[in-house]
């Protein structure tokens, strides 16, 4: 071989889809990935003058301690709620953004109904409740299904219609918060009135955290029928695998987009109730401080897998536990939390990506 | 004789499948050498070995006398290796141009596009095609398709060719201009290797043959030195029939009239001008024709998946122009579609569940809501066995199994009744042995018939005009978007069909 004419390429990048991710290969993965996005805001946090170790243990704390874990487990419901409506329509391929959006919508309509009956008194009590948690899923179903119709009907795309509906549902609640729905003897601060006790999602156990769980694991028991049991689960997984395909299979590809489309944004719209009802007990702006989104983690973290989504979300209920308590205790300012959050679930966005592609470089010889 | 390719004592495992057990195959200098073996026999795994896209379990790989590693496609093609797929890999929403200049190792920055295309052209015209960089690539035959793929690997001065069962998708016309451009590159020095289950190719074409089956060599001949029946008898270990026994059809009823119907093609152009045309229960009805004269759009209108814009499809006395896919399937018309890769399967998916795809939301597989997957598993293994697809796991995923088998599990679909456990009143069959082996070839044949005499109305398309006369009891001629003749097998000569084929009118008697 003459080498004069041999060229070393020096970089060459491919990536290519993985056909088979091994869980070993998964489980390092994600452990890898957190550990990294822990040393990275370590440093940071470093920076601006903490000891890294001290945040840790602080974060570290929520799980441990069961007054904190408790809390954890409040937020991931929202969180938990929100992710198995995705995972209704990531199989079927429907990139849906539009869960934070959904659960405002669901916000929306139960703290409507609240009002409604503190008004005119049209139904019992009792009642109020069952009819919080219908009409939040119908909105919120509402507000994905028009979407997905629009997807059906005119290949519409839905990454766009999901996420602008976000900013309208979120811009709609302030101004109803911030105008008609204030509470008259709130002292002018935009919220609504207090939500009476029957309208809470406190009633099983007194505790939400409690009877939370209960409802998300209703709703993941509920995901997982619908997924793997039904005509319609069925349709989803194929009518995921591409229009052509669901067209030869005789599927009737709106009915099903639609549908799916309105059962995702209806369980993310009882999110929206277990914010309003569960955690704060009213409605104020910005109730949500991005659970939509980090639930689009959870499920791809939980590979659409509905059972795995409990666990997920108590981890990432914990990340905004611990947020909290670092702004609080040690007085980390909020951005500087909010930047670790960030990285965490870049980091972790990143680690996904590494287990279904595989990224090789390498130095090639041309002759 | 220079060797340009050894291959010695390959082994690859998939999981549950020994795909190529020790397996040594040579290929020379300027010699076309054909590739034989059933369906799964582990062709294409040997091939994909050759050309990078698999690693072998053990064994060596020497090209032009030196042990090489191959890694990827790219070290592939750096060693002068070119592969055309079983299933073309183009970009359709691509021109032909950039479907080549893709494939190309850095160029410069700038990329001489022009130049690039003139050369093609010439390159294509050096082997008798016609081709138009700027076309794109939906806009293309199967046969140009092909030809866009080899003049990619060509472009690239490969000298090693691999094409894997490059004539199923051909009309027979398209498939003589392969054939002799494939002779030219042999005597231009390139080594060829050629798999397919079609024997008059292997005589008409190749220098020597070798059988496969199940995953090892059987034996490697001169194809001078053997003949038809020895081959099928190797491929298939058993004597093979090459002629059916068919009992007279005793047509009872209509199973579908179409009537004037007229539809456009993808292009908008208008591919079904007026087609009339009835099909009986009991009875086989074969279209003929070149391939794109509307035989394509013909079967997806009955299908339901594409508009017509004129005439109708009458079946029981009702009018079911444009139904939805739902409503025809639930009428008992089967479709065996002719792009099984793009309509027919989903490769993600188990083969359980590409075999109930369609039967899943029916009685007793379903209650309307709820699907009785436990029902399903049993019957899916029951399929498995009788249609014997490999392998007999019913969750593998689609994917993996070899082109044969993908076939065979359409046909388990579509021709078993699962829905209303009834057979189908209408079965229609697009290119139903494409890439399918002599023995799959000879099943689906004896199936087809079988049904046709217990009550389904058999449209069957196919380029193969033998094929189509020898199974069905009548024949149509289609062209230019028209029916231009029907009669009985026997009744009108080869010649003057392809004659009637090519458009000449021709008058009967
Ligand atoms: N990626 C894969 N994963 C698992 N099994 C595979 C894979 N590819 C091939 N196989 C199995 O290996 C065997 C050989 O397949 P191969 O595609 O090489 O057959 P073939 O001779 O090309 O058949 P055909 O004529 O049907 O195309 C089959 O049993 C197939 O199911
Ligand atoms: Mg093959």
């Amino acid at each position: 071989m003459k080498l004069a004419k041999t060229i070393i390429m020096p970089h060459s990048v491919k990536i290519k889809r993985r056909l088979h991710i091994s869980r070993k290969l998964s489980i390092l993965t994600t452990f890898s990935t957190l550990v990294l996005a822990f040393g990275v805001s370590g440093i940071f946090f470093a920076m601006i003058g903490l000891n890294p170790l001290d945040v840790y243990s602080y974060m570290v704390g929520v799980y441990t301690s069961p007054t904190l874990l408790l809390k954890a487990l409040e937020r991931a419901i929202p969180i938990g709620l929100a992710a198995l409506g995705l995972s209704i329509a990531f199989r079927m391929n429907f990139w849906n953004i539009g869960a934070e959006g959904q659960m405002y919508m669901g916000m929306f309509a139960s703290t409507g109904i609240v009002l409604l009956h503190a008004y005119y008194d049209l139904i019992p009590d009792y009642l109020v409740l069952l009819l919080m948690i219908l009409a939040s899923f119908v909105t919120g179903g509402l507000w994905c299904g028009l979407p997905a119709f629009l997807k059906a009907k005119m290949r519409v795309n839905e990454i766009l219609t999901t996420l602008m509906m976000n900013y309208v549902a979120m811009y709609f609640v302030d101004f109803l918060i911030y105008g008609p729905w204030r509470d008259p003897k709130g002292y002018g601060f935009p919220l609504s009135i207090p939500f009476p006790e029957y309208a809470k999602l406190t009633m099983i156990f007194g505790e939400f955290a409690y009877s939370g769980l209960l409802l998300l694991c209703i709703a993941v028991a509920l995901a997982v029928v619908i997924l793997r049991y039904t005509k319609l689960g069925f349709e989803l997984k194929i009518v995921g695998e591409g229009i052509d395909i669901a067209r030869y299979a005789g599927i009737r590809i709106t009915k099903v987009i639609t549908l799916g489309g309105i059962l995702s944004g209806g369980i993310a719209g009882l999110g929206g109730l277990a914010i309003v009802s569960g955690i704060i007990g009213r409605l104020r702006p910005r109730a949500s401080p991005g659970y939509g989104y980090t639930a689009i983690i959870v499920i791809l973290l939980s590979a659409l897998n509905p059972w795995l989504v409990v666990p997920v979300s108590i981890f990432f209920g914990g990340i905004f536990v611990a947020g909290d308590i670092l702004q609080a205790t040690l007085k980390i300012p909020g951005a500087a939390v909010e930047m670790h959050q960030a990285l965490i679930f870049l980091f972790i966005v990143v680690g996904e990506f590494l287990k279904r592609y595989k990224i090789t470089i390498t130095r090639e010889v041309v002759r | 004789m220079e060797e340009l390719v050894s291959l010695r004592g390959i082994i690859k495992h998939f999981p549950g499948v020994i795909a190529n057990d020790n397996v040594s195959f040579t290929l020379r200098k300027g010699e076309i050498h054909a590739l034989l073996g059933e369906n799964g026999a582990g062709k294409t795994t040997l091939m994909n070995i050759l050309y990078g896209l698999y690693r072998p379990d053990i064994g060596e790989i020497y090209v032009e006398g030196r042990k090489v590693e191959i890694n990827s496609p790219k070290d592939a093609i750096t060693l002068g290796i070119g592969m055309v797929h079983q299933n073309f890999k183009l970009i359709p929403s691509h021109t032909v141009l950039e479907n080549i200049i893709l494939g190309l190792k850095k160029s410069g920055l700038v990329i001489k596009s022009r130049k690039i295309g003139e050369e093609i052209k010439k390159l294509a015209e050096s082997y008798g095609w016609r081709i138009n960089p700027n076309a794109y690539v939906w806009q293309l035959t199967a046969g140009e398709k092909q030809q866009v793929e080899l003049l990619k690997i060509l472009y690239r001065d490969a000298k090693i060719l691999i094409l894997d069962e490059p004539t199923s998708v051909l009309t027979p016309q398209e498939c003589r201009i392969l054939l002799q451009a494939l002779r030219r590159m042999a005597k231009e020095g390139k080594g060829i290797i050629f798999i397919t289950h079609k024997l008059d190719e292997v005589f008409a074409i190749s220098d020597r043959v070798t059988v496969m089956r199940k995953g090892r060599v059987l034996v490697t001949k001169e194809t001078s030195e053997t003949n038809m029946s020895e081959l099928a008898q190797y491929m298939v270990g058993r004597p093979v029939i090459f002629t059916i026994e068919k009992k007279e059809s005793r047509p009872s009823g209509e199973a579908i009239t179409i009537k004037n119907l007229k539809a456009f093609n993808d292009k908008g152009v208008l591919a079904l001008k007026d087609v009339n045309l009835k099909v009986m229960k009991n009875e086989i009805v074969g279209i003929i024709g070149v391939t794109g004269n509307g035989q394509q759009e013909l079967v997806e209108v009955i299908a339901g998946l594409r508009k017509a814009s004129g005439g109708s499809l009458i079946v029981d006395g009702v009018n079911i122009i444009n139904s939805s896919p739902e409503k025809i399937i639930e009428l008992g018309i089967a479709y065996i579609p002719p792009e099984p890769l793009r309509y027919g399967i989903a490769p993600n998916l188990t083969v359980l569940d590409n075999l109930f795809m369609k039967a899943y939301r029916y009685k007793p597989y379903s209650n309307g809501v709820i699907v009785n997957w436990k029902k399903i598993y049993n019957k899916a293994e029951e399929l498995i066995r009788e249609f014997q697809i490999v392998p007999e796991n019913p969750y593998a995923k689609a994917r993996s199994l070899s082109g044969g088998n993908l076939q065979r599990l359409i046909l388990a679909r579509e021709l078993s009744g699962l829905i209303g456990e009834k057979i189908p009143r209408l079965i229609v069959a697009a290119y139903p042995t494409k890439g399918l082996d002599v023995g799959a070839t000879e099943f689906v044949h004896k199936t087809l018939i079988e049904y046709s005499r217990k009550g389904s109305g058999i449209l069957f398309v196919s380029e193969d005009i033998e094929e189509a006369l020898m199974i069905s009891d009548r024949v149509a001629v289609m062209h230019d978007g028209k029916i231009v003749r029907v009669f009985r097998p026997g009744e009108v000569d080869i010649d003057k069909i392809g004659l009637m084929m090519a458009g000449v009118e021709i008058a009967f008697k």
